[in-house]
């Protein structure tokens, strides 16, 4: 298991980079936390590069190294990499520049493998999705902040799970949303529900949602599978059959204190493309984290 | 669609909106191409438009590199029909590309050198502590040195010196305050500035040098140039002092600290070492070149002399200098010149200038408005959407066939083209500034519209009250 946390300021990251670290934890995934700083026009590139050495001879920072500084105190004061490590201090000088605007510093891990703090440069979208291709993430997390209008481009394009954390309030009790229906990524993301709701200590309320008072035999199994994974995890739930349009009836359950947790839509990319779909009108109305597992 | 997974369709969808520019260019080049010519425009002309279409889409949107943007230019002038493989060869390579090649050679040679502590003491020696002064050091030495190098050479030796006094100055280096937007614009808009002044001081000076030459409306020496351009930068360093103090007037008045850490820090480095001072003398020597031997070899040839010396004396290895070099540049900026000559043979600038003055005509009501509305204020315009040399390789085949004066209207389009101080992709400097996280894209709009204005004002005046002093 592969997670990828997207910060991006000290302000502004410390709910991504907590709700990451928990959900990193609950998975015992390896984790590699990146910084996407400011796009460099092509013309400029090798200047902006050349300057930023002469900066350093200065031992002036580059932009982005402060906020892995800030992420590298974090895990150490959360014990969430090794002792010599912390020791050591922020390793900048071991800041290896991998080439594609992209560079790397690793940790070795306590809860998971190893930890990675990167910097890269360019559009968030472009940036996160070349990550997550040549490094095989499975769950990408990222601020609400960050969400503005890249909630579609963040569902269409990225080829992992999408954890977005909005409005996360870190002295908040959070419960688990699971929204259950017979999708093909319904069963993955009712165990990442449940993985998150143990590492969370949170009780799931699971809903199933149809748009008439019908409720088929793929729901009806899946609300079975469903209460039964959550039964043998030992996890306290509530399950309930709503009737509505699914993306408003799943925001209105979840209000601001619950994380959502559902599946990506199985639909043509094309006609997603186009149209939209469920998940991405809930994660562009919600007012809470969401995870829409793919 | 049946037979591509849900995947590969997400693939094209992504690589469709990334390249929609891309893909939109194709198809109007195709249309236009199915289009007649209009009438007094030569087959060959029409095509080069539509190549010159097409790249100033590609550039602005930035939707594929920068190389193949330069790699496409020269595809598309054999494939068109515009000129023959050997023709399009030898438009390809120049004494302005070989300056290019040069000077941003040169540029990662002196930087390597570490002579920014140098500067940094020779600068505060000068201002003292007065925030307002170090303001004004900045401009004047950025304006003053990035008139004879490139001005990312400037920027890159004097933006350590800022980041430094802000940083011992107890502020934030992750977030913009007065006194940095002040400072780290004095050094931007110094050598946007000061890039005017010789035809060393930027690409673009001698690209339309290369032009003037080229379509035989003679030569300018480059003392002769600095006759013509000095007076404005000189008249423009008090003009962006007042305005950049007064846009982002800093709490900070005195930076004591700032300047006794900053000197401590600077005498840890010692005196100048061996390699420093050749290194200087090799710059002064190529500065006399470029005087005294281009109108012999050419700023090119000079400028590659330079380089070949620093790499004999050891003073930098190859493998920086071909690292640090932004090589796709290089490639663009030759391509362009490539197709600037082309618009020239098959008529196609003759036929753009002459359409814009018969259309601007009739709003200016005089010919020379609006030679001088092209040559100035579309240049300035398009400098600050495109880059400064890209506008100038463009602009400049079309400002030259608009009749009038080819040299003044040569000299007022190169100086137009540093008017960048709207956008962050408008010079180099801009963007050096813009990494540091330090600068919003709207602190450009802040002070830059005011010296947009003051720039095109001041270049009015001098070139119709100071110029035909000149002739």
């Amino acid at each position: 298991m592969k997670i990828l946390i997207a910060v991006s300021s000290k302000k502004y990251s410390k709910p991504t980079l907590s709700v990451g670290m928990n959900v990193a934890r609950a998975f015992k995934a390896s984790t590699t936390i990146v910084d996407v700083g400011k796009k460099i026009n092509e013309f400029s590139m090798k200047d902006v590069m050349m300057v930023q050495e002469r900066v350093e001879n200065w031992n002036i920072d580059r932009p982005g190294v402060d906020v892995l500084e800030w992420a590298f105190g974090y895990l150490a004061k959360n014990n969430f990499i090794e002792k010599n490590d912390i020791e050591a201090g922020f390793p900048k000088n071991t800041l290896v520049d991998t080439g594609s605007n992209r560079s790397e510093v690793y940790l070795k891990g306590t809860v998971c493998d190893n930890v990675n703090l990167i910097i890269r440069n360019g559009n968030v979208i472009d940036e996160l999705k070349d990550e997550v291709q040549k490094f095989f993430y499975d769950v990408t997390i990222i601020g609400g902040s960050q969400r503005g209008n890249i909630s579609h481009d963040l569902i269409q394009y990225i080829d992992s799970s999408i954890f977005v954390v909005n409005n996360f309030d870190l002295n908040k009790k959070y419960k688990i949303l699971i929204a259950v229906n017979d999708s093909p990524n319904n069963r993955k993301a009712i165990k990442y529900g449940v993985r998150i709701a143990q590492a969370f200590g949170a009780s799931v309320e699971a809903i199933t949602v149809s748009k008439t008072n019908h409720f088929g035999e793929g729901y009806k199994k899946a609300v079975k599978w469903c209460k039964k994974l959550l039964r043998r995890s030992n996890i306290s739930f509530n399950h309930k059959f709503l009737t509505g349009d699914a993306s408003s009836v799943i925001n209105k359950e979840a209000g601001d204190n619950r994380i959502i947790v559902m599946g990506s839509s199985t639909k043509n990319p094309l006609l997603k493309f186009i149209a939209g779909s469920k998940p991405l009108e809930v994660m562009k109305n919600c007012n809470c984290p969401i995870l829409i597992v793919k | 669609m049946a037979f591509l997974s849900n995947k590969a369709i997400s693939e094209i969808l992504y690589w469709v909106t990334r390249k929609k520019w891309l893909i939109i260019s194709f198809i109007l080049s195709i249309s236009l191409f199915y289009f007649p010519s209009p009438e007094g425009l030569s087959s060959e002309g029409h095509r080069t438009l539509i190549i010159v279409m097409i790249v100033l889409i590609l550039i602005i949107s930035e939707s594929i590199p920068l190389p193949a943007v330069a790699i496409l230019i020269l595809i598309m002038q054999v494939i068109l029909g515009v000129d023959t493989p050997d023709g399009v060869a030898s438009t390809f390579m120049s004494d302005a590309v070989f300056f290019i090649m040069g000077s941003l050679m040169l540029a990662v040679s002196i930087v390597s050198q570490g002579l920014d502590k140098r500067l940094a003491l020779g600068i505060i020696n000068i201002t003292g502590n007065k925030t307002w002064r170090i303001s004004v050091g900045f401009i004047s030495v950025s304006a003053f040195l990035s008139s004879f190098i490139g001005e990312h050479t400037v920027a890159a030796m004097m933006l350590p010196v800022a980041l430094s006094l802000i940083k011992n100055a107890g502020l934030p280096l992750d977030k913009s305050t007065q006194l940095s937007s002040l400072l780290l614009f004095s050094i931007a808009y110094g050598c946007v500035m000061g890039s005017i002044g010789t035809p060393s001081g930027g690409g673009r000076n001698v690209i339309m040098l290369g032009y003037l030459s080229e379509f035989g409306y003679g030569n300018i020496s480059y003392v002769k140039w600095m006759l013509y351009t000095y007076p404005i930068l000189l008249l423009e360093i008090p003009l962006a002092s007042l305005v950049l103090w007064f846009s982002f007037t800093p709490k900070q008045r005195h930076l004591d600290s700032a300047i006794r850490k900053l000197k401590v820090n600077v005498a840890k480095s010692g005196k100048l070492d061996a390699n420093q001072i050749i290194a200087i003398f090799l710059f002064i020597m190529v500065f006399l070149g470029w005087i005294f031997l281009s109108p012999l070899i050419g700023l090119g040839i000079v400028a590659l002399s330079g380089v070949f010396l620093y790499l004999v004396f050891g003073l930098i290895d190859w493998k920086e200098i071909s690292h640090n070099t932004n090589w796709g540049v290089i490639l663009l900026f030759g391509a362009a010149i490539s197709l600037g000559i082309q618009m020239k043979e098959t008529g196609a600038a003759l036929w753009v200038a002459e359409k814009a003055l018969i259309n601007l005509e009739v709003v200016f009501q005089d010919v020379t408005i609006v030679r001088w509305f092209v040559s100035v204020f579309l240049t300035s315009v398009l400098t600050n959407l495109l880059s400064n040399a890209a506008t100038v390789a463009v602009m400049g085949p079309i400002v030259l066939d608009m009749g009038g004066d080819p040299m003044i209207l040569g000299i007022t389009t190169s100086v137009a083209s540093a008017f960048g101080y709207l956008t962050i992709v408008a010079s180099p400097t801009c963007m050096i500034i813009h990494s540091t996280g330090l600068i919003n894209s709207r602190d450009y709009l802040k002070a830059g519209w005011k010296l947009f204005f003051i720039s095109i004002v001041l270049l009015l005046l001098v070139s119709y009250l100071y110029w035909p002093l000149l002739r």
